[in-house]
């Protein structure tokens, strides 16, 4: 009996994992599926389990008659832009964090930890207001700004954690060869740092891209939503065009899957390293 | 005690290399956190030159906690944070622990975990819809094709239903990450513990609760916070898929705030909703931060 344990939990195993896989996988079959459909099969019932007649008139729809094309600019740049506004800030914070001889480390860490904490919704009028006074509202700068504040925390916590695993010796040989503390950390310490930098890249990118609450908000005309904006508020007269919002939803999903799949041992190593071991 | 020259020129580089951060954080987060207590407080009105402004003390909050919509917001972002951690808990326990064996394709399996977490929720959301869709939605016809219901069901027509399916996208969307998590504590505790348990003769079922769920702990404490105030935010899901309906019986806290904010204008009491919950999350967090105290306190050793 002892020894066939590890036998039934094995067959327990991978019957999970395959239930799991299918269950994860099932609606995004059925809306890449729906988004190939013409017009009058997606709203058959019963529905086909899939596209008889393949058609990418839903994808030149979303990208010519509709606005797609601009609502992926926009996300592009206010992602990127507030990515690499976060990776320099966050990479500097850590580092005096981890490795210089500054007063209240402690009290620093847990601020920020609390600070992640707060929900958007507790500063949402009065940036509402400062955004309007500054004739802001409908611009990138109006979700840059907020989406490098809310990403600064958890990227500081997860650089950290790298910074403070480098040995200490390496920065005082650095110094001892007469570099300064900026030489230093760009020269011998970040190119070290790497695997940190990109997981709190990664994750900040993730949270940039699927933010809804402020782009509702502050950037609600057509010419500056960002894909969860546009998606969210398309609809059609009588209908919801469903067709249309999963070509769309499908190009939105392809490059951040693809990015995730390809640094996947960076986030994951965020999730252990970074939030777990602390 | 002194500092040397060197290091006190490091501290100052230190300050300086910290400044930047902090000063966006300041700014951005704790200014206007500060000045939503300050506007919660304030009976604001739109005028043609702007906001005015005029102190009236606790008004506002009398005005919410009068409310019943308040109440009843207050009711269904509890009880759905509750069943949605407490079930994304559970369940990806479970699959972690099934998962955490030298199996094949547990690469893959991990990669496609991932994935849910990349998806805007907006987006689940809209997917979500269609397959609930009352007249040509994909769940129908399955649970039709299996014979567990004979006719088509609006799943988004009543609010028990509303809620449950709102919960079901919830819990498809966000188990993975919990999975992620757990998995990923799990594979720090030591095996030999486990040999050791085992040649004690203790059983599995004892092994787990004496040996990792106590190890497991940080890692569940973890999720669960993550989990809890991510679900007191709860905001893009009953936006998109039932717009707070049927009636206002899927309306989160978040969805009254923005609502009386900027669909009826009313700053203040919308603003006071928005402190309450902030004064709930943080009440919260601190409970769910004790599992992580230790981790804490180990960053100026």
């Amino acid at each position: 009996m002892r020894r066939r344990t590890p036998q039934i939990r094995k067959v327990v195993g991978y019957i999970v994992l395959v239930g799991m896989l299918l269950i994860i996988i099932a609606p995004f079959y059925w809306m890449v599926a729906t988004s190939l459909k013409g017009n009058l099969s997606i709203g058959n019932f019963p529905p086909s389990l899939y596209p008889h007649h393949p058609t990418f008139y839903h994808y030149a729809r979303a990208f010519t008659t509709y606005g797609f094309g601009v609502y992926f600019r926009n996300s592009v740049i206010v992602s990127v832009i507030a990515t690499v506004v976060v990776i320099v800030l966050a990479a500097l914070a850590s580092y005096a964090i981890a490795r210089l001889p500054i007063r209240g480390k402690a009290p620093i860490m847990v601020f920020l930890l609390a600070i992640s904490t707060f929900p958007q919704v507790a500063v949402i009028s009065p940036l509402f207001l400062i955004m309007q006074g500054l004739g802001w509202l409908n611009s990138y700068q109006a979700l840059i700004i907020p989406y490098v504040a809310f990403n600064l925390p958890f990227a500081i916590w997860v650089m950290r954690t790298y910074f403070a695993g480098i040995p200490k010796e390496l920065d005082e040989a650095a110094r001892v060869d007469g570099a300064g503390v900026l030489t230093t950390v760009f020269r011998v310490i970040m190119p070290l740092a790497t695997p940190g930098i990109f997981t709190g890249g990664i994750f900040t990118f993730v949270a940039c891209w699927t933010e809804f609450f402020f782009a509702l908000v502050f950037n609600s005309s057509q010419n500056f939503r960002t894909i969860p904006v546009g998606i969210a508020l398309f609809s059609g007269q009588f209908t919801i065009p469903y067709g249309t919002i999963f070509a769309g939803s499908t190009v939105a999903v392809l490059p951040i899957v693809l990015l995730v799949l390809l640094f996947q041992k960076w986030v994951v190593s965020g999730l252990t390293a970074g939030a777990v071991k602390g | 005690m002194r500092l040397s020259k060197l290091e006190r020129r490091s501290a100052i580089a230190g300050y300086a290399m910290l400044s930047p951060a902090m000063l966006v954080i300041a700014l951005v987060t704790l200014f206007p956190i500060g000045y939503s207590v300050w506007m919660s407080m304030n009976t604001i009105s739109s005028t043609f030159t702007g906001f005015q402004f005029q102190f009236s003390g606790f008004k506002n909050y009398g005005i919410v906690f009068h409310s019943s919509l308040f109440w009843q917001t207050l009711w269904f972002t509890t009880m759905y944070a509750a069943v949605t951690v407490v079930v994304e808990l559970v369940l990806g326990l479970l699959v972690a622990l099934a998962l955490n064996q030298p199996i094949r394709g547990r690469g893959l399996a991990i990669a496609v975990m991932l994935v849910p977490w990349t998806l805007i929720t907006v987006i689940s959301a809209q997917m979500w819809g269609y397959i609930y869709n009352g007249i040509y939605g994909v769940l129908n016809y399955v649970l039709m094709s299996i014979h567990i219901i004979n006719t088509p069901f609006l799943w988004l027509g009543t609010p028990t239903s509303a809620t449950i399916s709102m919960m079901m996208a919830d819990i498809w969307k966000t188990t993975p990450f919990v999975t992620m998590i757990l998995l990923a504590g799990l594979q720090l505790i030591p095996s030999e513990l486990y040999e050791a348990a085992k040649i004690d003769g203790s059983s599995a079922w004892n092994s787990f609760w004496r040996i990792t769920f106590p190890l497991l702990r940080p890692s569940l404490g973890l999720a669960a916070l993550f989990r809890i105030l991510q679900a007191f935010g709860l905001f893009d899901l009953p936006f998109v898929l039932t717009n707070g309906g049927p009636g206002t019986s899927t309306m989160s806290i978040a969805m009254l705030a923005y609502q009386a904010i900027f669909n009826n204008g009313s700053f203040g009491p919308g603003t006071a909703v928005a402190v309450v919950t902030v004064a709930l999350v943080i009440l919260l967090a601190l409970g769910s931060l004790k599992a992580l105290r230790t981790q804490v306190g180990e960053i100026d050793t």
